[in-house]
């Protein structure tokens, strides 16, 4: 037999009638590689069906279902019940949602607001190197790739702007950097001084006080603060 | 209660979903018709959320400069991996215009895999082959382990650039037919709780998979059906709806995909006693035999009790055991997957061994199209400015088994078909909308939200997730899909006495969900309806009872659902024009034998 724990969840919980959050507790009975997302769901099916959080792929690699786990931003799908009770040595845990945008209901936050700090970094080709010959694609050394391609592989899941203190103000936060320093470094894209333009604006990369908080939550292990002091360093590539 | 119209939108094109098929075909028309008005409604919070971002291994296309490959290979591969039941135009459409497309995706921005030259990197994959069978073949082009997520990111950013207009958590409710004529569609938008109307001149259904019929899929949790519940809804069939892919090897019980990598690189499938059973179902191939296969071997060890019951997920399956491959060949060959396992079953494929089982995966079938993404009635008629792109349709590319990476390659080029095709229209279409009132919502909505009783939403559909993978999955019968039905009939019965704890439409997942549940519910009953009548095995679908292909079945099922639920079938020819073209080659497009 598989061992069961004994967990306590205290949810934060928002309401669009009054928009105050308060907390509510579960207690519930789960194995070990039940994913916090399943517990979810269990509330769901057998206690309060209008407990409302968001998820998607549910194997991490859509960004939808982060929230705060105790105080720190995570991917609700990749947690399993016995990691997490080892990494916070507890079986009582606090979810909330990110400190990102405003919360629409309970554990989801308006992923619009959010986004919108990454659309104003214009994250696609803004002036496209004209097509190779015909039939064929442009040539991109794969050392050169490999100097940002860990930046590509961000999915927007936010977690990083959550414990960006920074970006909680003017910022535009950090995996909105990602997007428009990944086209700085990409022989693709001609319209570098627009780019340039707002990494050093006043929302831009200075605004960031080289904490690693970001380095450091990302499930997607991106070392996020490697490719803002480049952006500081003004690229200049070893 | 407000579940009057809101407010009503108006645009040249909606676009239902915002997946890769979506965004691929509005980037098409904004690239033919800059000044176009498009609204996408996505069920997600953001279109990078759609489960296209998911697709990681590859995306075929034959490389023109490749002297080994051509395309007539990958058309081959495509109708023997279709169990001879591809549309033969849409296959040398899709095939032909492949590398165009990667083009597409690379010139805007995708950051494929390289090469040391700088070019783009190949793989191979199972199926792939070049002169006809001969020869593997490396035809797929790849962005390391996120294929889908590049397509995505690209498309999303390319109709950002150009001024689309996204409605994110709106959900697509009806569709707004007369006449053989779409013009628009009734959306949900779930933030405000607001049911609004969005006329449009031309509507593009691209709304993906239908995953969640099935307990353990590899899909998203968002992928029910919706697209195909809502043709269903409008009177219109869909097709080939049992043609549904098994993946063999989903991670328990998530249903994580675990790649057929586990297998090529010398994993082993063992039973409960351990014993390696491989080589009592295919004993020269054993793991490396085709996915349906092993699928069905891993199917009949488990209904044999040979299965291994997790006790966290309740579900049984069987073990991959990579205990005795070498350090170097988990670190390198595998680390990905090794990481699944580890994330999600806490479980070191070093030393552990792994659960698996076989799990849902993709849908062949779906709202039959023709070649460009026209969406038809069952006499083949066409109706007016509605069109479906993606794996929510079927045109049908995949027959009744989809080969590896071609599902991707379907969704941009198909996308991109149905933009120019829309382009087109819209050049016949008057300038005003044509407005309608909405006929099935309100009383739908009403029904969900003021109905009383005690039957739980989380229950019905669970048990219609089990009995649909327990009866109508990687083996059917004649007495296994009834008893599915009855089920299904049993749980729409039972529908009807489910409530919602809270009235408030913003945000209501309840609500939400007891709408999934009637897509659902239709979604499975076309299936199991269309795989009893199929009284033979072909591809994905497989009958205990009739084990063999046979020339009579030779054509697509279409199946429509009437106004009280009762299923019509008909057929749908299968085209075969590469083999009627006659000349060099056309005797591999006749219905060969599948045999690997
Ligand atoms: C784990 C995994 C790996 C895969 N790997 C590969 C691979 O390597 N190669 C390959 O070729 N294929 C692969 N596939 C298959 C492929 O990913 C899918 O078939 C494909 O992404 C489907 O794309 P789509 O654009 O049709 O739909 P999706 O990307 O699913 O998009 C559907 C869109 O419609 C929206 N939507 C749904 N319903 C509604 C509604 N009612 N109202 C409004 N919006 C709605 C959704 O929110 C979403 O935006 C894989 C699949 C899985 C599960
Ligand atoms: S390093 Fe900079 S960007 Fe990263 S969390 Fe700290 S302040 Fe924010
Ligand atoms: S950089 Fe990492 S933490 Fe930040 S949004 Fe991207 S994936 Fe999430
Ligand atoms: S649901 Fe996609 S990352 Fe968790």
């Amino acid at each position: 037999m598989s061992k069961l724990y004994d967990l306590t969840l205290r949810i934060q919980r928002t309401n669009s009638e009054d928009g105050k959050p308060r907390y509510q507790t579960y207690q519930l009975q789960a194995g070990p590689i039940m994913r916090f997302v399943d517990l979810l769901r269990m509330i769901n099916d057998d206690q309060d069906p209008s407990l409302t959080w968001n998820s998607s792929c549910e194997h991490g690699q859509c960004g939808t279902c982060s929230m705060r786990i105790n105080g720190r931003p995570m991917l609700a799908c990749e947690l399993l019940v016995e990691n997490g009770v080892e990494m916070f040595n507890t079986t009582t845990f606090t979810l909330e949602p990110l400190q990102v945008a405003t919360v629409v209901r309970d554990l989801v936050v308006d992923s619009d607001e959010a986004y919108e700090r990454v659309n104003r970094v214009k994250p696609y080709i803004i002036d496209p190197l004209p097509p190779g010959k015909d039939g064929e694609e442009h040539q991109i050394n794969p050392d050169q790739l490999e100097l940002y391609v860990d930046a590509t592989r961000c999915i927007n899941c936010f977690c990083c702007a959550s414990a960006c203190i920074s970006s909680h103000r003017t910022f535009l936060g950090p995996n909105a950097m990602l997007a428009t320093i990944v086209r700085v470094l990409d022989s693709r894209e001609q319209e570098k001084k627009e780019r340039l333009k707002t990494i050093y604006s006043d929302q831009g990369v200075y605004r960031c006080h080289t904490s690693k908080a970001c380095s450091h939550v990302c499930p997607k292990e991106i070392d996020v603060a490697h490719f803002i002091a480049l952006a500081k360093k003004g690229f200049a590539l070893e | 209660m407000k579940i009057d119209i809101d407010s009503t939108l108006r645009c040249d094109v909606l676009i239902i979903g915002a997946g890769g098929a979506a965004l691929r075909c509005a980037a098409e028309i904004f690239e033919k018709r800059p000044d176009t008005s498009i609204i996408s409604i996505t069920k997600v919070t953001h279109p990078q959320k759609s489960h296209t971002s998911t697709a990681q291994g590859g995306l075929a296309a034959v490389d023109p400069k490749d002297p080994l490959d051509a395309t007539i290979y990958h058309m081959f591969d495509t109708w023997k991996g279709s169990d001879c039941t591809a549309d033969q135009n849409v296959v040398k459409t899709i095939c032909e215009s492949a590398w165009e497309q990667i083009l597409w995706l690379e010139n805007r921005g995708m950051h494929f895999s390289r090469n040391r030259d700088g070019r783009l990197s190949k793989r191979t994959f199972g199926g792939h082959t070049r002169n006809f069978g001969e020869s593997s073949i490396y035809r797929a082009v790849f962005e390391a382990d996120r294929t889908g997520k590049g397509i995505m990111d690209t498309s999303w950013g390319e109709t950002l650039k150009k001024g689309i207009r996204f409605l994110n958590q709106t959900i697509g409710i009806e569709l707004l037919i007369e006449n053989k004529q779409c013009h628009g569609v009734i959306a949900l938008k779930q933030k405000e709780g607001a049911f609004i109307k969005i006329l449009s001149k031309a509507t593009v259904i691209a709304t993906g998979g239908s995953g969640q019929v099935y307990r353990v899929t590899t899909n998203c949790r968002q992928n029910t059906g919706d697209g195909l519940a809502l043709v269903l809804q409008s009177g219109l069939p869909v097709m080939d709806p049992e043609a549904v892919q098994f993946h063999p090897t989903g991670i328990v019980g998530p249903g994580i995909l675990a790649s057929e990598t586990l297998r090529s690189v010398g994993g082993i499938l063992r039973n409960r006693d351990l014993e390696p059973f491989m080589i009592e179902y295919a004993p020269k191939m054993k793991e490396l035999a085709p996915r349906d296969l092993v699928a069905r071997a891993i199917e009949s060890e488990i209904r044999g009790g040979r299965g291994i019951v997790n006790p966290d997920h309740d579900i049984a399956h069987v073990w991959i055991d990579l205990t005795h491959l070498p350090d170097e060949v988990h670190e390198k060959q595998i680390p990905e997957v090794s990481s699944f396992f580890k994330r999600y079953v806490n479980l070191d494929t070093k030393t552990d061994l792994c659960p698996v089982r076989p799990s849902n995966h993709y849908h062949m079938g779906g709202i039959p199209t023709n070649a460009w993404g026209e969406v038809e009635d069952k006499n083949r008629e066409i109706i007016g400015g509605l069109y479906g792109a993606g794996e929510c349709a079927a045109a049908s590319f995949h027959g009744f088994n989809r080969l590896g990476t071609n599902s991707i390659l379907e969704l941009i080029t198909m996308g991109s078909l149905v933009g120019n095709k829309v382009v087109d229209y819209l050049k016949t279409m008057p300038s005003a909308h044509h407005d309608l009132i909405p006929q099935s919502y309100q009383p739908r909505f009403h029904n969900y939200l003021n109905s009383s009783g005690k039957e739980s939403i989380g229950t019905l559909r669970s048990r219609l997730r089990t009995v649909m993978t327990e009866q109508v999955s990687v083996f059917r019968t004649e007495d296994s899909i009834s008893k599915a039905i009855d089920t299904i009939e049993d749980i729409n019965d039972r529908a009807l006495h489910t409530s919602i704890t809270s009235s408030h439409l913003a945000m209501n997942q309840e609500l939400v969900q007891r709408w999934e549940l009637e897509n659902l519910l239709l979604v499975a009953k076309s299936i199991c309806y269309a795989a009893r009548y199929r009284k033979e095995s072909r591809g994905a679908h497989f009958r205990d009872d009739f084990s063999v292909r046979l020339d009579e079945f030779n054509h697509h099922s279409l199946v429509g659902i009437d106004d009280n639920g009762d299923c019509h079938l008909s057929r749908r020819e299968i085209d075969m024009s590469l083999f009627e073209a006659g000349g060099e080659h056309s005797e591999k497009f006749d219905f060969i034998e599948r045999s690997y």
